[in-house]
Parts: C-alpha cells; sequence; structure tokens
C-alpha cells in the first residue's frame, strides 16, 4: 500500500481511515492528505468529530474506510 | 474550539422545530388528559372534543369540511393510503399517472402496484425548472387511467406546481387528482376547494407541528378504501386509538404558521437575498435549481467542480445542516432522481446542495451559513 504523509506536518504513514476522510471531505481525487489533528485544525472541528463522521461513513458501508 | 461552535439549522424542508405554541398545546394531552378519546366514559370526553376542534382548525386552514380530513402518521402513510387504496373499483380505469419528480413515498407506492397489482403507471416528464407541463399531462393521460398524483411543491428544488390547471385537466378525462402538499402546506396557502383537489397529504413536522402525525384531505363522497382495519376511529377508514396530544399540536402549528404567513413569507425571501449576496460578494460560481415560484426558504445550489456531499459533510462539522437532495436520499451517493428529471447534467447534479430555511432561522444564522459556505467550497474540490 502506497505510504501518504500530512501535507501540513509531514506525519508519516496516514492510515487508510486517515486517506478516506481527507478523500470524503475534500475530493476523491486530491494528491495531498492531512492528518487527524491537520484535518480537524483545517476544518475548525474536532478529530473526536472526523472520527465519528469514520464510524458513520463506515456504517453507511462506505470502502474508503476499514 | 467546538464548544463555542453555532448550530445552524438549514434543513427545514426535511423537518423544522416544533413551534413553542404547538408544544403548549400538546401537554395537557400528554400529562393530565390522557384519556382514550375513543372510550364512552366522561374522562374521555376533552380528548374526544380536543380531536373534534383539532380537525375543525385543520379543516378550516385548507377551505375543507372537517369530516373530509382523516388523521394518519404523515405524508408517506397519506401517500401510500390513497395511491394503495382508491379506484379499486374500476379496474379498467386503474392506471396511475405521475410525474419523474415525487418522493419516494409515491413513487414507491406506486412501484409496489404496478408490480403486485399489474397497475399501468405513467410518468409525465418535467420542465428544467422542475415544472411538470399541462399539455404534456393532457396528451400523456389514456382512457385507462383512474388516478393522477402530482405533487403541490417539490422537497428538492421548492417549484410550486400549477396543480389547479393540471387538476382540472384530469377531471374532464375523468380521472380523480391527489395533491402531496407535505412540502407546501404551512408555507404557502392551500385551498383545496380553489385547487379542485379529491386528494390531499400532509406532514405536520413540516410546518413545525409534531413527527409521527399528518392528514389526508379526502373530498366527501371520494372513492377510498380503509387503510387500516380496527376500531372505529377516523370513521372506522383507520384504526387505531388516536395520538390526542399530536393531532392537537399538529392543528396549533398549522394554524400558527398560517397567521404568520405572509409575513414569514417576506422574511424567508430577505433571508434567501441576504445567502445570495454574500455568496455573490465572495466571488462563489453557484447556479440555483428549481422555479421562480417556489416554496420560501428553500435554496437548491450546484457549484460546478465540487461533491455536494463532501460540502454537506465540511459543513456538518463546522456546525451547519444541510442536505444534499431529499432527506431520505442523503445516504445514498447516485444523483438525485429529481435534478436527473430536470435535465441537470452530472457535474451540476454532483454539486448539488439543498438549503432550506425557516421562520427559525435568523440573519445571523444566514451569515454563518454562508462563512461556512465560503469555506467549504474552499476545501471540499473534487
Amino acid at each position: 500500500m502506497k505510504q501518504y504523509k500530512c501535507i501540513a506536518c509531514s506525519k508519516p504513514d496516514l492510515n487508510k481511515n486517515t486517506v478516506g476522510i481527507n478523500q470524503k471531505l475534500l475530493g476523491e481525487d486530491i494528491k495531498n492528505f492531512y492528518c487527524m489533528d491537520c484535518l480537524a485544525d483545517y476544518l475548525g472541528c474536532t478529530v473526536q468529530e472526523l472520527l465519528d463522521k469514520i464510524e458513520e461513513f463506515k456504517e453507511d458501508g462506505c470502502k474508503l474506510f476499514v | 474550539m467546538t464548544d463555542m461552535k453555532r448550530h445552524v439549522y438549514a434543513d427545514n424542508a426535511a423537518t423544522s422545530r416544533l413551534s413553542d405554541k404547538a408544544l403548549e398545546a400538546m401537554l395537557p394531552w400528554l400529562k393530565e388528559e390522557y384519556g382514550n378519546a375513543s372510550q364512552p366514559y366522561s374522562f374521555s370526553r376533552k380528548p374526544k372534543k380536543a380531536i373534534v376542534d383539532a380537525k375543525t382548525q385543520i379543516a378550516e386552514c385548507i377551505g375543507a369540511l372537517p369530516e373530509e380530513i382523516f388523521i394518519t402518521s404523515g405524508g408517506t402513510e397519506s401517500n401510500n393510503w390513497v395511491i394503495k387504496n382508491t379506484c379499486l373499483d374500476t379496474p379498467l380505469r386503474n392506471g396511475i399517472i405521475t410525474s419523474e419528480i415525487e418522493h419516494h413515498a409515491v413513487l414507491n407506492a406506486c412501484k409496489f402496484e404496478k408490480e403486485y397489482s399489474g397497475r399501468r403507471i405513467t410518468m409525465i416528464p418535467v420542465s428544467t425548472e422542475a415544472i411538470v407541463d399541462a399539455q404534456e399531462f393532457s396528451r400523456m393521460i389514456t382512457d385507462t387511467d383512474g388516478l393522477a398524483s402530482i405533487m403541490l411543491a417539490n422537497n428538492e428544488v421548492g417549484t410550486v406546481e400549477p396543480i389547479r390547471q393540471l387538476c382540472e385537466i384530469a377531471h374532464a378525462r375523468g380521472l380523480l387528482f391527489h395533491t402531496d402538499a407535505v412540502q407546501a402546506i404551512g408555507h404557502i396557502p392551500v385551498d383545496v376547494k380553489m385547487f379542485g383537489v379529491d386528494f390531499l397529504s400532509a406532514s405536520a413536522h413540516k410546518f413545525n407541528g409534531p413527527k409521527g402525525i399528518g392528514f389526508l384531505y379526502a373530498k366527501r363522497g371520494s372513492i377510498l378504501l380503509p387503510y387500516m382495519s380496527g376500531g372505529a376511529q377516523e370513521m372506522g377508514m383507520r384504526a387505531g386509538t388516536e395520538n390526542v396530544a399530536a393531532i392537537v399540536g399538529m392543528a396549533a402549528a398549522l394554524v400558527e404558521n398560517l397567521d404568520e404567513l405572509s409575513d414569514v413569507q417576506n422574511y424567508l425571501k430577505k433571508l434567501e437575498d441576504l445567502l445570495l449576496v454574500k455568496l455573490d460578494a465572495a466571488g462563489v460560481n453557484y447556479e440555483r435549481n428549481g422555479a421562480r415560484v417556489h416554496i420560501p426558504g428553500n435554496i437548491s445550489l450546484s457549484f460546478r467542480g465540487y461533491d455536494g456531499e463532501a460540502i454537506m459533510h465540511c459543513l456538518d462539522l463546522m456546525g451547519v445542516s444541510v442536505s444534499t437532495g431529499s432527506a431520505c436520499d442523503s445516504r445514498r451517493t447516485q444523483v438525485s432522481h429529481v435534478l436527473k428529471a430536470m435535465h441537470v447534467d452530472n457535474e451540476r447534479a454532483r454539486g448539488t446542495i439543498r438549503i432550506s430555511l425557516g421562520k427559525y432561522n435568523s440573519e445571523e444564522d444566514v451569515e454563518t451559513l454562508a462563512e461556512a459556505l465560503v469555506k467549504a467550497l474552499q476545501v471540499a474540490k473534487v
């Protein structure tokens, strides 16, 4: 699997759920990804709110998440 | 940061906040006066009278007679009742003619009738503004059709249909006419006698009433079979112990909305204009969907090159609730059947969100919404 690092803080090895929530919120075809902390900061929300979203997407059967 | 986040609810076409007056009207029937309205003793006298009074109020609000109002659980039940339980005594004229932009409560009820009863279903196309064309409607009616079902206002884009004209055409061809008025009742003037409709569906939670309650108007003398068998409630047409509090709350909410209708319509128009001015000032490129004559506060906007679902989720994380289509569709990713019927191209349809403002929204709400939307558009690019 391709390795991704955060475009803002360079945190390495972003996991599939982090990549997935980036794609869900920023667009499916994006090339640059944020880590959970930087994405939450970027959107003005908490990491927990992003995690809640991920759980909802998973419950809906979205294949971007594990 | 999130503790300070303001929540802006801008999805009033999905559901609306219960009005204070409706809540106050409901409380006695949940607490002190909890009697079963169908019982013969004196403790049931007040609940029984409350239902009669509520139905009288509802009837007055839409120009009907009290005996023409049947309480249901909401729009979906009302729509199913009419589509599945009319015309059954006329097997040679049991076809249904409807439009491509109806709510799934109508479309799937029609689909059910086609699959299980073999009824012929005709789907009328709409214009790019989601308007059912009267000439096309007349042309597509056949001698085997017995019922027409066309919504009064569309839930996704707010377009108001020419119901009176369509109803006249249907009647001239011998069809009964039903309108799903769920999005319209309590938001624009509705008079069943002026429209001439035989049946009309309504849902309380769309006009600041409680959830789980609605009504079906059925013109006196119209052929309608009972929906549920059991006790004698609703003149034997829909059995089951009445939800007195919800019925009373529905009537109170409807009366309140109609009392302030003109002022709220003007207020929502002002909020609509404010939102669009803010977006224009921020240099946002958008296309608005629907017709000039629309439900006040219903704003369907398309942003080319964007993903409407991503915009909706970004706004959600910023504390703003909007929809990507009808509420029942928001968990699916396919293009809305309404936008498809309006011949909206895929790129535009994909970038569409529905903002539906209500009487409890403030100018501050709209300003927050506009700021969040501008930010979401900077974030949520395809």
